[in-house]
């Protein structure tokens, strides 16, 4: 004991030492990185968590309200812009339906506008469309009937509301325009003049039939325009030419032993590389009206040849996928347990799983 | 449509029930006659008291059959959302302090009971936070947003004072069949 004394003396002396040696941390908060490849938006409930794809890395959060149908980035412009809906007291009280725009560098919010109070308030990626020319913001309404309002992003401004009745889905096209699904089986064109007012309307003649195969409200863009898909699981490309809606002939990458299977899912069932023009489509095997079983498989479709190339097959069904538009491209996926998944979009392998609690879909970045 | 169908008949119905009836009575009594018994009939409805007219008194009854809390049930075979059965509700009722959407989405279900095929309004309950117990999604007849009055995906919380959505209740409105 007399020789454990001046031992312990000693290490106490020691870690007092040590312990002065340490300069007391302070708090830093961090600031967005340069974009890189393959970054994307986890979408959730309350939110877009922002990850890279390439390693899972998670890189901050957009703070969206619970009702937000999508988010949408402008990369010039280094902003952020969601349709939001917010009722006073939670879940009663007055209800403020904006558009709200982060900036990128802190993903905070720094403008926002009031627009009619009856955006849907589902979470649908078409239901947000930048258009083309990077300054007129559309965003879906429901009040049951639907219309578009229009927001001039630039001016912060809201500029315009479009009566749509019977259509809707936000399909942006050449400069200003938009194209949407409308119920009587065409498609509806929507041209805008330089300041975000209506200029023209067009509808296409009737391609599909609601009642009998119904096209569905999850659409693709492609590189000139969009994919659509029906129940069946007939695509349609669809592009415009100034006032001129131009939809190609259908086509189902079905075989005659698939006639059974069909597209499914509860959210973003039909994503397309730009440049490969590779469809990727969530199937499911199942009768009619089980367009939202989440897909058992996804089917690599080449839209070039019109012919399936390959297919995914899941352990875990898939509710929402999106491929990324890099030369590498990856696909991400939600399956039908809420966990997420990233594959290498041209050799199919599976790479990663990442954590983003409650996701329903993405958006890329 | 299958509504328009059926106020349509309803009304066919009245009408022919009505011409059919006239003529019966052209044809057997005399002008005298039916002037004298309409006299009394006028004469005897004033000494009734009005009562009040219950249209279920006027209808059959739905028969039910299976568990109200189960998504299997079969009124909600169009079904999208959380059932008020397993909220404080019925399948016809909202939970307390929550209010009922006059604007709704219709289906059509089959009633394993006696096979028929009846016409369901899905009622919305609003101006509560979501009651998350019994979730249920079904997608017979369903149809894309842009169909909206057979979309089971919209949140039907229109028309209302408060806009947040509850939970959901499937009414019968009709029989499909008549």
């Amino acid at each position: 004991m007399r020789l454990m004394a001046p031992v312990f003396a000693g290490l106490l002396l020691i870690t007092e030492f040590a312990i002065a040696q340490i300069t007391p941390e302070e708090i830093s908060i961090e600031t967005m990185p340069e974009r890189g490849d393959n970054w994307f938006i986890g979408k959730t409930g309350n939110g877009g968590y922002i990850f890279d794809a390439s390693n899972g890395e998670m890189k901050g959060m957009l703070s969206l309200s619970r009702y937000t149908p999508a988010v949408t980035f402008s990369p010039p412009r280094e902003e952020f812009y969601a349709a939001e809906s917010y009722l006073s007291r939670g879940a009663h009280g007055d209800r403020t339906d904006i558009v709200a725009i982060y900036d990128y560098e802190n993903l905070s919010p720094i403008a926002e506008i009031e627009i009619p109070n009856y955006i849907a308030r589902l979470q649908v990626r078409s239901h947000l469309g930048l258009l083309n020319n990077g300054r007129h913001l559309a965003v879906l309404n429901m009040n049951p009937g639907h219309s578009v309002t229009i927001v001039d992003v630039e001016d912060r401004i809201f500029t315009h509301e479009a009566s749509t009745p019977g259509c809707a889905v936000i399909m942006p096209v050449s400069d200003n325009d938009f194209l949407q699904v409308c119920g009587d089986g065409t498609l509806q064109l929507i041209q805008l003049d330089l300041s975000g007012f209506e200029e023209n309307r067009v509808r296409s003649d009737v391609f599909f039939s609601v009642i009998e195969d119904a096209v569905f409200d999850r659409v693709a863009s492609s590189s000139n325009g969009w994919f659509l898909v029906t129940h069946s699981g007939t695509i349609f490309h669809v592009t415009t030419d100034d006032d001129e809606i131009i939809i190609s002939e259908g086509w189902n990458p079905r075989s005659e032993a698939e006639k059974n299977w069909r597209p499914g899912g509860r959210n973003e069932i039909i994503t397309a590389h730009h440049a490969s023009g590779l469809i990727y489509l969530a199937m499911h095997e199942g009768p009619i009206d089980t367009h939202h079983e989440p897909g058992t498989e996804i089917w690599v479709l080449d839209s070039n040849t019109q012919r399936r190339i390959s297919k995914i097959e899941l352990s875990t069904p898939a509710n929402s996928i999106l491929v990324t538009q890099e030369d590498d491209p990856k696909l991400l996926i939600v399956d039908s347990e809420g966990a997420s998944h990233v594959y290498d979009a041209f050799t199919l392998s599976y790479e990663r799983s990442i954590q983003i609690p409650g996701s329903t879909a993405f958006e890329d970045l | 449509m299958k509504l328009e169908k059926i106020i349509d008949r309803t009304y066919y119905w009245i009408d022919d029930n009505a011409r059919r009836a006239s003529l019966t009575m052209a044809r057997k009594l005399s002008r005298r006659n039916f002037l004298s018994r309409l006299g009394m009939l006028v004469a005897g409805a004033a000494s009734f008291p009005l009562l009040p007219v219950s249209r279920s008194f006027a209808q059959e009854s739905v028969e039910e059959i299976g568990d109200p809390q189960s998504c299997d049930y079969w009124r909600y075979c169009a079904m999208s959302g959380t059932l008020c059965s397993c909220c404080g509700g019925s399948y016809t009722s909202c939970p307390p302090g929550s209010e009922a959407s006059p604007i709704t989405w219709v289906g059509t279900c089959t009633n394993p009971v006696d096979g028929r095929d009846y016409l369901m309004s899905y009622n919305d309950c609003c101006g509560k936070a979501v009651c998350a117990r019994c979730s249920c999604h079904n997608t017979e007849g369903d149809k894309p947003v842009y169909f909206n009055s057979n979309s089971s995906t919209v949140l039907w919380c229109f028309g209302t004072e408060n806009t947040s959505y509850h939970c959901t209740v499937s009414l019968v409105i009709g029989a499909a069949d008549e």
